[in-house]
């Protein structure tokens, strides 16, 4: 109701508004390209935006290629000097085929148990 | 080709980036922006400059158009921020140059037009603040509702109404301008 009244408060215009409103009017501005030219920046700068990012990663990655490779030799270099007993072998590590198998038949068991209880 | 309301356009420049959609805004509203500005600086070249810019941030800040007031008043709000700081880098670029002795150049681009190009509105808003001007030509040049207005200008809707009011009254006192000359 209040913004109701406001409102019509607003439209209620005396001499002055209207005065004020004729002064103020003024002749539409031509386009003359100049939303042409707006549209041409902002495709630049999206294009810009667009080949930016891909070409900073290949930069970034050829600058970071030679550090990369320096490093990995680093690593290796440090790893091949270390005691050989140092580095557990592969063969210890990994667990034996008798295990593999035992741990299969253990799994397919108790899987098919408990889709027989299912039932 | 067939373009929609403006909501529908912002929707299409926002989603998929359409810069034809945005341009098709562009092409709808720049006379109220440009003539607001020109009004606001009284500097034609120096307007169309910074409508150039309103634009381009209104591409930037489009996504946060809610579609609650209308794109107008939205833009114009952006327009009014960037004439404000516009205005303030000048004054500070003014400052340095004064502090450094090129006070020739630093004059500061107050709202000034030559004598003999003046026309009425120049000298009605000649008289009025930065401020009054801006709401003055909000209103009665763009015709934006006091609503309208005080999104525009983070301005609560009363100090619109003042603003407005102060504005006539000061217009009325400086040319001595009668409700009943102009029946």
């Amino acid at each position: 109701m209040t913004s109701k009244i406001i409102n019509m408060a607003e439209r209620i215009k005396d001499e002055q508004d209207r005065l004020l409103e004729s002064m103020f009017e003024s002749a539409p501005i031509a386009d003359d390209g100049f939303s042409g030219q707006i549209v041409r920046r902002i495709r630049r700068r999206l294009w810009v935006r667009r080949v930016t990012l891909p070409l900073a990663a290949l930069l970034g990655g050829l600058v970071a290629f030679q550090p990369m490779v320096a490093l990995l030799k680093g690593l290796y270099s440090v790893l091949s000097s270390m005691p050989i007993d140092f580095v557990p072998s592969l063969s210890d590590s990994l667990p034996s085929l008798q295990l593999i198998v035992t741990g299969a038949l253990i799994l397919f068991v108790t899987l098919f148990s408990l889709s027989m209880l299912e039932d | 080709m067939a373009w929609g309301e403006d909501n529908e356009l912002v929707a299409r420049a926002v989603s998929s980036q359409d810069t034809r959609a945005f341009g098709e805004l562009i092409r709808r509203h720049q006379s109220h922006v440009r003539n607001f500005l020109r009004k606001l600086s009284g500097d034609t070249s120096a307007a169309d400059d910074l409508a150039q810019d309103c634009f381009m941030r209104a591409w930037d800040k489009l996504h946060t158009f809610s579609g609650r007031g209308s794109f107008i008043g939205w833009l114009l709000k952006i327009a009014y921020t960037t004439f404000l700081q516009s205005k303030r880098k000048s004054k500070r670029y003014s400052e340095i140059l004064e502090q450094v002795g090129h006070v020739s150049v630093a004059e500061s681009r107050n709202y000034s037009v030559q004598a003999d190009e003046v026309g009425d509105l120049d000298k009605f808003l000649a008289v009025l603040s930065e401020e009054e001007r801006a709401i003055m030509v909000m209103s009665y040049a763009c015709g934006l509702s006091h609503r309208e207005i005080s999104e525009a200008t983070s301005m609560p809707v009363g100090s619109v109404k003042s603003v407005i009011f102060r504005g006539k009254e000061k217009i009325r006192t400086s040319f001595d301008i009668k409700d009943h000359q102009h029946g």
